[in-house]
């Protein structure tokens, strides 16, 4: 039994180690390949979908904010007379 | 095939300046709703689009310079030149409430009772937690400096633990802070006293905590090998902003 705990131990010290070293490799020159591709996307969309989704998040809370705003504006300009 | 006969970095249209500009106006309004209608939507609004605005146009910025080689030696002097002008602004803005300070302690008046502190102010004892705060930001600039050198030298494991140091203090120091101002008898109402002192300490700490974020992500780009020996002006950036 105690072989067993020992296996189990070495199991996952070597299963750990190899997946940190999996998320923490070396991967700048992929990158560096798909943000040199001659595309002609621009930086902030060149990335792929998630840059498009995250962009169009921003722009829509941005415009959508600013109209909420000036529409705030318009409501403390004119105040309501209490009875 | 057209091509740039120039070293410098003609970049590419962004939307960022737009929504960083729009993100301001719901801050700004945001703060007047708050404190004029008590209503928090336009405010936490104008937070969220500035933090989307600031991860998209750093991760931009990230791009630009390590996957797509921009930021040749001219362009990185410009960087740097830039990194040091908005720092000089910091320090002017710090002088002002240094400026605040010393006028109103060093010839404290009448109505406080001609003595600083104030009559009945208890300040907190500066060779406290205080006391303890300043040596911890004073390791880690010791730890910092040392995360450089390892850098320069190529020792990648050193680099790692001395930033993560770096780090870890920074936190230790926003949590003492944080406990101090729990413990103080005083608030930001209490006078002079009250106003100088958390106005101060109360920027000093935003900084640090601003400072703390950017050498995560230095900490984040070291561990995905963005930073060479010769060329990790980001980590100068934020040891440069860390020192200050």
């Amino acid at each position: 039994m105690l072989r067993n705990l020992l296996a189990l131990r070495q199991v996952t010290q070597r299963t750990i180690s190899t997946t940190s070293r999996r998320h923490f490799e070396n991967k700048v020159s992929e990158k560096q390949k798909l943000f040199q591709e001659d595309n002609g996307i621009p930086v902030h969309l060149k990335g792929g979908t998630s840059d498009a989704l995250l962009y169009r998040l921003t722009m829509a809370l941005t415009l959508g904010g600013t109209v909420y705003a000036i529409y705030q504006l318009a409501m403390a300009s004119f105040p309501k007379k209490q009875n | 095939m057209t091509h740039q006969t120039h070293a410098y970095h003609m970049v590419n249209p962004s939307p960022w300046p737009l929504t960083g500009a729009l993100s301001a106006l719901l801050l700004t309004s945001g703060l007047a709703m708050w404190f004029h209608y008590n209503t928090l939507t336009l405010l936490y609004l104008g937070l969220l689009t500035n933090m989307l605005t600031m991860y998209q146009w750093w991760r931009d910025i990230v791009r630009e310079g390590t996957y797509q080689g921009h930021h040749t030696p001219i362009v990185q002097k410009g960087l740097r030149y830039g990194m040091i002008l908005f720092i000089v602004s910091e320090v002017f803005f710090f002088a002002g409430f240094f400026w605040a300070f010393y006028h109103s302690s060093l010839v404290p008046t009448h109505d406080l009772g001609g003595c600083w502190p104030p009559t009945g102010i208890i300040p907190l004892n500066p060779l406290e937690v205080p006391l303890l705060n300043t040596s911890v930001l004073l390791a880690s600039g010791v730890s910092i400096t040392w995360a450089h050198h390892s850098l320069m030298e190529g020792k990648r494991n050193n680099m790692n633990q001395a930033l993560l140091i770096t780090i870890g203090l920074g936190v230790y120091f926003t949590a003492l802070q944080a406990s101090e101002y729990l413990e103080t008898s005083f608030s930001i109402s209490d006078g002079i006293y009250g106003s100088t002192f958390f106005m101060a300490t109360g920027f000093h700490g935003l900084h640090v905590i601003i400072g703390s974020t950017f050498l995560m992500v230095c900490l984040l780009r070291q561990l995905k090998y963005h930073f060479t020996s010769k060329h990790h002006f980001g980590f100068e950036a934020a040891a440069w902003y860390w020192h200050f």
